[in-house]
């Protein structure tokens, strides 16, 4: 599978449930939305995972980019990836997932950007 | 499509499936295309410098062939990680 499709798989999972007309409970939605009840409507529920779904893609890429600057020598001496620049790829994609999850806890719970 | 990706659909009607699914499509194909863009980017200008020659030269097409072997072996790697964040990320919700 391309990383996309791996990394697009659980959020699918979710939404899946959020669009089956037979849920009676209200659905969780991977994002700092967490009042939305059963009563959302299909259409909604598309534009919300195709925004969802860019959100993810944009981050991927993102991170990748970063996490490349970052950690590989631009020297290229050689086409493989070497031990240190594997360890810190990994280290680099975990902080800036925490990051990334510290960021939206501080969005979602103060609700507006500091002026 | 990768039967994979539909296991995830399993529960909706045909026709979201299918919606999904030209959704996901669209997504892959633009993004392919956008990483395509910038690895030539990258590449360009990590490897080449000089210009007193209208072609690559030798240690400048190394260069590059390194450059994007490196970078799309780096992305299956942050791949494979980014998918187990957010793997995780889901079960704990």
């Amino acid at each position: 599978m391309e990383p996309v499709e791996m990394f697009l798989l659980p959020f699918l999972l979710v939404l899946a449930e959020s669009l089956n007309p037979n849920r009676g409970k209200s659905c969780k939605v991977p994002m700092a939305a967490p009042n939305i009840s059963a009563g959302i409507d299909k259409e909604q529920a598309f534009g919300m995972a195709e925004t969802e779904m860019e959100y993810r893609v944009e981050l991927f890429n993102r991170l990748g980019q970063t996490c490349f600057n970052k950690c590989v020598d631009k020297r290229y001496k050689e086409a493989e990836l070497n031990m240190g620049e594997n360890s810190c790829i990994d280290r680099c994609v975990s902080k800036y997932w925490q990051v990334n999850s510290m960021i939206g806890q501080m969005l979602s719970a103060g609700g507006q950007p500091p002026i | 499509m990768d039967k994979n990706m539909l296991a995830g659909l399993e529960g909706l009607p045909e026709e979201d499936k299918n919606r999904m699914s030209a959704m996901i499509d669209h997504l892959q194909l633009r993004d392919s295309l956008r990483m395509y863009n910038s690895l030539v980017e990258r590449c360009f200008n990590d490897c080449v410098d000089n210009f007193t020659r209208k072609t690559l030269q030798k240690q400048e097409e190394t260069c590059v062939a390194r450059c994007a072997e490196k970078f799309l072996k780096h992305s299956m790697r942050v791949g494979l990680r980014f998918a187990e964040l957010n793997s995780q990320a889901a079960t704990q919700d």
